[in-house]
């Protein structure tokens, strides 16, 4: 371990010399086919594993690496705390303030995931409320798709304390980035009303369900525009899935997790949070003996734990230099495939995508076949269920609430569409993942099967 | 999943089948043979310790999950948590294993308690001013979040002064109850009361049935017991000990692997809705142990291999009660050989101690503050190969020529007395050589 560095994030002298954070591999041959089957043996054979969106992957070689700091801990954890913890996080850190264009390390702090990192924000939010530095009813607003947990974070530390909260309707199926752009500004106007000001604005990087890749720069903007006091951009997809600059996204916070994505292990996220002359009081809500001394420094200890997945950052990076472009050649060819896998499926069943291509990453939501009579949230876990245990597909179904107007619904020949698939796509995925899929809707189509009547034993 | 519990479904042995052979000495060497073995280890009230059959099982466990992780969190998961939780509910006699949550560590906890105290505050239920009671020596963690949490939200906190040494339970208790003296004057309430069941630094074990006592005479809303070192170290009766929170590590003294210890909240409490874990998922509002059941995407192997534990203790003569009296019983023995070999003293009665006890180091080491303890820590660590944390006891007004430092020295099942004699023997050529902490750069 490198005994130069100082224990604690002073790195504005050092980040040149520190670490060589190459985007392209060198020139050694990219890893092969067999190789990369290999570092993924570990996953289980027989399942069509098209869902890297809900829990990542991680290859053999950095779980090897994650073993050996794990060990080393175990070995001899006083000299690991004293020595060698904290300047394994700020390598780890300083990787990632390379991958994402951040000015400072100081504004990246590790977390164990974007759940976490929005707790955190949203705590800050309430405090503020909590404090009477905001006015009763000034508002929250967040995407209406936005992820369960941080709803729910919104709730507890929000709503609790007195804010009121907007919901931006996300159109889906979609067309354009108008779409959202609009609405996001009918959002913004609501939030506005009354002389309320607006606190916060959760914007999605990329949605989880129904999935589509949002305009956070445009976004951003038009908060600046607006008068908007914060934005979090929740980017739990975006590392190693989109390209992320956070000063050309110019958002005051911004996370997002390296184990969906970034081949990390569970679980690690970053959380950056720009500096600047306003910077709000950022704690980490486990409190340790590092209280008060900043984000990055107070995350890096909350108590014991396991901190190796943490740690293994630096040797991710070791692992997508092994393939032809690096993160980028991987983000381009994820994207690449998942599309013409979707359009595959699509053509087949007869249905659509939920967005257009330049709306997608590495994920994209298929329409699957009316017939499949997809009413609820329910059916659609069912279905999922369903798929799993009867035709070893793993794949996660969201559920379409038919519009008023029903203008904007998709059909196909049979009905509106009202169920679409996500699919993903990561390095380890084949054709025959898509095709194994393919046919088992076809066959439940076929079968007459609707998803009331699926078992899922 | 969550609710009636009163037949548990897992056989919880808490002794040893007759039909099995106790681990051997050689079997234990191996057990924790991934151990750096040429550190005298006697410090395992930091870290803990875990051994490799618990490790094996939390990489089967952590492979589960890696295989395929949607049927892991579908299928697996929280059934496993539950397992463990019921394990803890019969180890730490509860009702209700809804009155067990699993946690990462104890720090964890401190903040789930101290973040509905804030609430209270800012909410009005409590009154600026009202109190917190706390120890003087409350892990440092805890102390930084009762500022966070209390101080903020404009409570008032006490810090108990405690003697060290200490020579009985009454010095304790006596100054306690001036403690909640205080926090009662004028009129106001103590909210809140958090008492170590073992403190840190320096160790000594707590009488906290009787505080606890004290607390519901005295009126004192709400008591937290912040017993870090708890399971595995001393009898752990939450029924009997009566607080409304009890808190411990279980990769401290029960060989979890890091990090995982289990909040007990009393269901009587009269918050006991309104326990949050601070990472809000879309279990919020399910009650606390489904919320720390999942709070998003982890690894939650060492909070599975708790069942694994059990098995593992109960290889030992008289399982966890055996292992406690025996780790007992030799700490106090080396603590005494060492204070006898460099004239010193032990920092309270053997009673006192569960299975760590302060050692006072020689005075002419010259320990005069915290920085030369982290000194001498790291000086014993590079140059003698003695892992143990040190403690700066300040003189107070009129005291001389005092033992200013004690050492925590730990035993734990992997320990043995040769470990101890090289502590006596690092200290011992520290004083031939004339050795003093000022000469630490």
């Amino acid at each position: 371990m490198d005994q130069e560095e100082p224990r604690n994030g002073d790195s504005t002298h050092n980040h040149h010399g520190l670490l060589h954070v190459s985007k392209k591999p060198k020139l050694a041959l990219p890893i092969s086919e067999p190789e990369i089957r290999d570092e993924f043996s570990h996953h289980q054979t027989g399942v069509a594993r098209i869902n890297n969106g809900s829990f990542g992957s991680c290859p053999k070689s950095v779980l090897a690496a994650q073993r050996k700091w794990q060990l080393k801990f175990l070995e001899q954890p006083d000299d690991f705390y004293f020595n060698t913890l904290r300047n394994g996080i700020l390598k780890s850190r300083t990787v990632i303030k390379g991958l994402i264009n951040a000015d400072d390390v100081d504004e990246i702090s590790l977390v164990d995931n974007a759940t976490t990192a929005a707790a955190i924000v949203l705590q800050q939010i309430g405090r503020g409320f909590a404090e009477r530095k905001f006015n009763q009813n000034d508002t929250v607003v967040m995407l209406h798709c936005a992820f369960q947990a941080v709803k729910k974070s919104i709730q507890a530390y929000v709503t609790r304390a007195g804010g009121s909260v907007v919901e931006v309707q996300l159109p889906f199926p979609l067309a354009s980035e108008e779409e959202i752009i609009r609405e996001f500004k009918e959002g913004l106007a609501k939030g506005k009303e009354n002389g309320k000001r607006i606190r916060l604005a959760i914007i999605d990087h990329i949605t989880s369900m129904p999935c589509v890749v949002i305009p956070v720069r445009k976004l951003v903007k038009i908060c600046r525009e607006e008068g908007v006091d914060q934005v979090f951009v929740d980017a739990a997809h975006a590392i190693g899935s989109v390209k992320i600059d956070v000063k050309e996204i110019g958002a005051d916070f911004y996370v997002s997790n390296l184990h969906k994505w970034f081949f990390c292990p569970p679980a690690v996220a970053f959380l950056y949070c720009r500096n600047s002359k306003f910077s709000p009081d950022m704690h980490h809500p486990v409190v340790s003996h590092e209280f008060g001394k900043g984000l990055p420094v107070e995350s890096a200890w909350i108590g014991t734990r396991d901190y190796s997945s943490q740690l293994v950052v630096p040797s991710v990076l070791e692992f997508v230099n092994r393939f032809e472009g690096g993160i980028e050649g991987i983000m381009k060819r994820n994207h690449e495939q998942v599309l013409k896998m979707g359009r595959m499926l699509a053509e087949s069943w007869g249905t659509n995508l939920g967005s257009p291509s330049e709306m997608c990453a590495g994920m994209v939501m298929v329409g699957l076949p009316s017939r499949l009579k997809i009413m609820s949230e329910e059916d659609a876990l069912k279905l999922r269920g369903h798929l799993r245990v009867y035709f070893g597909v793993e794949v996660p179904i969201h559920y379409l609430a038919p519009k008023e107007d029903d203008e904007g619904g998709a059909r196909d020949k049979d009905g509106i569409i009202s169920g679409y698939a996500r699919i993903s796509h990561q390095v380890y995925n084949t054709s025959e993942d898509y095709e194994k899929f393919r046919i088992a809707v076809l066959h439940l189509v076929e079968e007459k099967k609707i998803c009331k009547l699926l078992s899922t034993e | 999943m969550n609710g009636t519990d009163t037949k548990s479904t897992t056989h919880l042995p808490k002794k040893p089948k007759l039909s099995q052979t106790l681990i051997s000495d050689s079997e234990i060497q191996s057990e924790f043979s991934h151990h750096d073995p040429t550190i005298a280890r006697i410090n395992n009230g930091s870290f803990g310790s875990c051994p490799q059959s618990i490790i094996s099982a939390q990489q089967r466990w952590q492979l589960k999950f890696l295989r395929q992780p949607d049927h892991f969190y579908f299928n697996e998961l929280q059934k496993g948590i539950l397992e463990s939780r019921l394990v803890i509910k019969s180890l730490v006699n509860a009702d209700h294993v809804d009155e067990i949550s699993i946690v990462d560590n104890a720090t964890t906890a401190a903040a789930i308690v101290l973040q509905s105290v804030s609430w209270a505050f800012s909410q009005g239920k409590f009154k600026e001013g009202d109190g917190a009671v706390m120890l003087h020596y409350a892990y440092g963690a805890v102390k930084k979040s009762v500022e966070a949490y209390v101080t903020r939200a404009g409570g008032y906190v006490i810090e108990v002064q405690l003697p060290f040494p200490v020579t009985s339970v009454s010095e304790i208790v006596g100054e306690f109850r001036k403690a909640l003296e205080r926090g009662k004057s004028n009129g106001r309430k103590v909210r809140l009361a958090v008492i170590d069941h073992i403190t840190s630094m320096p160790s000594v074990v707590i009488p906290v049935k009787e505080l606890v006592k004290i607390c519901r005479e005295e009126g004192v809303d709400q008591v937290f017991v912040d017993a870090a070192h708890g399971i595995g170290c001393v009898d752990v009766d939450v029924k009997e000990i009566g607080a409304d929170f009890y808190t411990s590590n279980l990769h401290k003294w029960f060989f979890c692997p890091p990090s995982v210890a289990f909040l007990y909240c009393r269901k009587s409490s009269s918050n006991w809705n309104d326990l949050h874990h601070p990472v809000v998922s879309h279990e919020y509002g399910n009650g606390l142990a489904v919320e720390s059941a999942w709070i998003g995407t982890r690894d939650y192997s060492a909070q599975l291999v708790v069942p694994q534990v059990l098995e593992f203790v109960n290889r030992f003569e008289g399982g966890l009660e055996g292992i406690k009296k025996r780790n007992h019983d030799t700490v106090v023995e080396m603590g005494e050989m060492l204070a006898k070999a460099w004239g010193t003293h032990i920092g309270c009665p053997p009673e006192m101690c569960a299975s760590m006890v302060m050692v006072g180091l020689p005075a002419c080491l010259g320990i005069f503050g915290d920085s030369d303890t982290l000194k001498l820590r790291t000086h014993l660590r590079d140059n003698f190969a003695v892992e143990v944390p040190i403690y700066y006891r300040a003189p107070k007004d009129g005291e001389v020529n005092l033992v200013t430092g004690y050492a925590r020295i730990s035993h734990q099942v992997y320990n043995k007395p040769s470990e101890y004699y090289k502590f006596r023997d690092a200290i011992n050529q520290l004083v031939h050589d004339k050795f003093t902490c000022a000469l630490l750069p």
